[in-house]
């Protein structure tokens, strides 16, 4: 079998996509469960000073990070399953976006209480 | 006001002062179709070229292969939360009030991961040597009452088309290897020859050298292929003939060859010993006299194809042909190590020379798979299994 990895685009055309990558896992209040689609997760902010720093606040955490250019790229791949008359079942691979940089949050959270900061 | 949702540009260009809210995608997911491939910037240049296929049977993994390399596939977990942005889409590009919202469409578990390894070619070994090419179907062939003689008699037959399918390894490896299994195309199916019927063919040739005076080093092919074609034999297969125990003299297609004697002589040498255990000196001798006169038969031309023991007095040689064996380093000393369990360099060395491992060098290959030992300053360093 043999499945070739398309893409519709070039390279220099490709769409860049972003990842926020962060440690732990964002939990999503009780009632809320099923339906986040929509919700706001939290706040992305880079900071204005000399060091290339971003934030994340979610809820009453505040999460510290950089950007990473990534030293090898991610592609972003889409699997299809395609049913065809003449070849049944099929699957195809394509390129739908390429992945270059990342904001990464290393840090543990530090809980904002108000009037602290 | 139209919402342009997705927003990776807004993540990559917010500028420092400046903040935005990241929300979950209208259509937030676990997207199981989604995969994201860790890729260096060569392949991704040949991925946007169309020139990367994945390869493998249904009950195999996967690989991944550009022109000239195969790679394995690994899926790498990230326990951390890894939030995939896509680019901003709109229905309405011209409208400039157009609010920016950061969306996340999947939390992607983890990425693939690539790594190369040797293209999986003991299998095409495997499926031609099932079916060696021989005189029975050159009859066949040449009755013309009798096409398609191999389907009806079901024997499975391989397409370069069917082959791509079946071995794990890229277009350039898969040429190399049916290249060093000597195979040859014929109507379409790729074939290796049976070596009692190459045996008649390379006689024939032999004996046409004679009777035309032509020189080993200097053979037309067209005269050869004229000659071999009077004497029934398929031109293909004529042709054939000359790239297995022959190279081209100048590459600018004037179409002359010269025959290489460590081929011919080793075909002979397989031919005398068979199967079978022989005295040096009676191999020596039968050896010597079915080389074409002209050619010179010299005992190193055997290595890696025969092994000698000497018990007693006696020493024995038997055929061990490197290119019996598998072509996976792990198989490879498992099987060299049970015939022998202790081998001295000079004998070991040929049966790893075509081992070409990403990654491993001669040095790392020894290191990982065999013991060294050296009983005596003076003498020459023994390997055995690890």
């Amino acid at each position: 079998m043999e499945i070739r990895v398309k893409c519709r685009c070039g390279e220099d055309e490709c769409s860049e996509w972003a990842i926020v990558e962060l440690q732990g896992v964002v939990e999503t209040q009780a009632s809320f469960e099923g339906s986040i689609q929509n919700l706001e997760i939290g706040r992305l902010c880079h900071t204005e000073s000399s060091q290339e720093t971003y934030t994340f606040t979610v809820g009453y955490h505040e999460l510290i990070g950089s950007k990473v250019i990534l030293k090898k790229p991610l592609l972003v791949l889409k699997k299809l399953q395609l049913d065809d008359e003449v070849s049944g079942k099929t699957t195809e691979l394509e390129v739908v976006g390429i992945i270059r940089t990342k904001i990464l949050f290393k840090t543990r959270p530090k809980p904002l209480i108000s009037g602290t900061n | 006001m139209a919402e342009r949702i997705g927003g990776a540009d807004a993540v990559i260009d917010l500028k420092p002062g400046s903040s935005i809210p990241i929300s979950y995608h209208p259509s937030f997911g676990p997207h199981d179709d989604l995969l994201l491939l860790e890729a260096d910037d060569n392949l991704v240049s040949d991925i946007f070229n169309q020139r990367v296929t994945l390869r493998g049977l249904p009950d195999e993994d996967a690989v991944l292969c550009t022109k000239s390399k195969t790679f394995a596939i690994k899926f790498v977990g990230n326990s951390n939360s890894m939030f995939l942005i896509p680019p901003s889409s709109s229905d309405d590009d011209t409208n400039i009030n157009n609010r920016q919202l950061v969306s996340v469409l999947k939390i992607s578990p983890g990425n693939m991961e690539l790594v190369e390894v040797s293209p999986r070619l003991d299998k095409l070994k495997q499926l031609l040597l099932a079916n060696p090419f021989g005189a029975a179907e050159v009859d066949a062939m040449m009755d013309d009452n009798d096409d398609d003689n191999n389907e009806k008699k079901g024997v499975k037959l391989y397409t370069w088309s069917d082959l791509v399918n079946t071995v794990q390894a890229s277009d350039e490896e898969l040429s190399v290897g049916l290249q060093s299994l000597s195979a040859v195309e014929i109507d379409g199916y790729w074939r290796v020859i049976d070596e009692n019927y190459l045996d008649v063919i390379l006689r024939m040739l032999l004996h046409n050298c004679v009777l035309n005076y032509w020189s080993f080093d200097d053979l037309d092919e067209d005269e050869v292929v004229s000659a071999l074609v009077a004497d029934e034999f398929p031109s293909k297969l004529a042709s054939h003939c000359l790239r297995v125990f022959a190279s081209r003299v100048n590459s600018n297609g004037t179409g002359k060859w010269k025959l290489e004697p460590r081929l011919v002589c080793l075909h002979f040498a397989r031919l005398v010993l068979r199967d079978e255990k022989m005295r040096l000196e009676s191999f020596m001798e039968e050896w010597k006299k079915k080389i074409p006169d002209g050619m010179e038969g010299r005992f190193e031309m055997l290595e890696g194809e025969v092994l000698t023991e000497t018990i007693g007095i006696e020493t024995r040689v038997y055929t061990f042909s490197v290119r019996s064996l598998p072509s996976t380093p792990a198989e490879r000393f498992s099987i060299l190590f049970k015939h022998r369990s202790k081998w001295e360099w000079k004998d070991l060395e040929p049966y790893l020379r075509d081992l070409h491992v990403p990654r491993l060098s001669m040095e790392g290959l020894l290191l990982k798979y065999t013991r060294r030992a050296q009983p005596k300053a003076d003498a020459p360093p023994v390997f055995s299994a690890r």
